[in-house]
């Protein structure tokens, strides 16, 4: 038994005692800790294997509806076309969902070699925006777009970053039947700001928590979304970070619209 | 007794998965107690570097095992045994250290 009074020095069969217990208390840690990280190993193996070979399926089926499209297997019926595009658009939806869950493992896994360079923050928000522009409007969603005057020149990884934005624009567009999404983009303190505001479906208290976890996807977000994977605002809080940023969401609840920030370090001049 | 080359990498290579295993454990420590084995020189503890020096191999080998069972007793020592039981079963019984047989 441990001696109650901390003046009184233990003897050092106690000291042996404690000392020895301590180690095998050590060694199970240590025991688990291998469990862990075999598990996560083996993980980690399981996903590339099953995402490559359900790439690999999307990959095939899309080549053959490619091939009736473009007339490679003759003359087909205008019934088999249109058939044909929905079996295309459905593969491209299987693959982009494949990567976002492979680009999330690659990214949790440190895989990702990021290619740190300068670049301007504002264009490549535009860029992404634009591109996106013409699904919000066909859906009948009002786009809109603040950029404070400022430079808005970071340190970062175009390819990544713009795999970031694009996510929140896209789940902004996705989850917002009617209304408008507001782009802004400003500059405080040494950071650069952008926020992304929706009508959409909100967020619940209870979805907040969740919100950029693995795999945490929103309690009625597969309503909407029947594809939603929860592994995309993963991916993009692992990216922000890793950019030395910060993502974060407010709602004011269910129906009541949502607000995504990325702030990022601004690159000194 | 001079180690020859050979002799010298598989006794190295069984102290340093002693070390790192017993690291795993205890932490930095396990290079602090490694260091104070007669024979044994720990080179670079951060890229995991040891040579045994001039001495039977077998007995330094002893000596790092005895040192971590001193301070940590028994389950200290069926830890050195796990580290190397791969190794030892490639051995020559004559060359096994007596502390892992």
């Amino acid at each position: 038994m441990a001696n109650p009074d901390p003046n009184i020095p233990i003897s050092q069969v106690e000291y042996k005692k404690v000392t020895e217990d301590l180690y095998k208390q050590n060694l199970e840690l240590a025991r688990l800790y291998k469990e862990v990280a075999n598990l996560i190993k083996q993980r980690e193996s399981l996903v590339h294997l099953v995402t490559h070979k359900i790439k690999g399926a999307f990959t095939r089926s899309k080549y053959i509806f490619a091939g009736i499209l473009d007339g490679t297997f003759g003359e087909v019926l205008p019934e088999i076309k249109r058939r044909a595009l929905q079996g295309l658009e459905s593969d491209d939806a299987g693959i982009k969902t494949v990567d976002l869950v492979l680009n999330a493992a690659n990214l949790a896994s440190g895989k990702v070699k990021y290619e740190m360079k300068t670049l301007d923050f504002k264009d490549l928000v535009l860029k992404t925006l634009a591109e996106k522009r013409s699904v919000a409007e066909t859906k009948g969603l009002v786009v809109e777009t603040s950029v404070k005057d400022e430079i808005y020149n970071i340190s970062g990884d175009v390819f990544w970053l713009k795999e970031a934005i694009n996510n929140l624009i896209e789940n902004s567009i996705r989850y917002t039947k009617t209304g408008k999404i507001a782009v802004s983009l400003d500059k405080k303190n040494d950071k650069v700001l952008l926020s992304i505001k929706d009508t959409g479906m909100g967020i619940s208290e209870e979805d907040k928590k969740n919100l950029f976890t693995e795999g945490g996807r929103g309690k009625d977000s597969v309503k909407i979304n029947v594809d939603s994977t929860g592994y995309g605002l993963y991916s993009v809080k692992m990216i922000v970070e890793a950019h030395g940023g910060h993502v974060s969401a407010e709602s004011e609840g269910p129906d009541k619209g949502s607000t995504f920030f990325i702030e990022l370090p601004a690159e000194k001049f | 007794m001079n180690l020859s080359a050979l002799d010298n990498n598989m006794f190295s290579q069984m102290s340093l998965r002693i070390i790192k295993e017993q690291e795993l454990v205890i932490g930095p420590m396990a290079w602090d107690e490694a260091r104070k084995v007669p024979g044994m020189q720990v080179v670079n503890s951060q890229s995991g570097e040891v040579s045994l020096r001039n001495g039977d191999p077998k007995v330094v080998i002893d000596g790092l095992v005895a040192q971590y069972e001193r301070l940590f007793g028994r389950a200290s020592h069926e830890v050195c045994r796990e580290a190397v039981r791969d190794l030892i079963a490639q051995m020559p019984a004559e060359e096994v250290p007596a502390s892992l047989k």
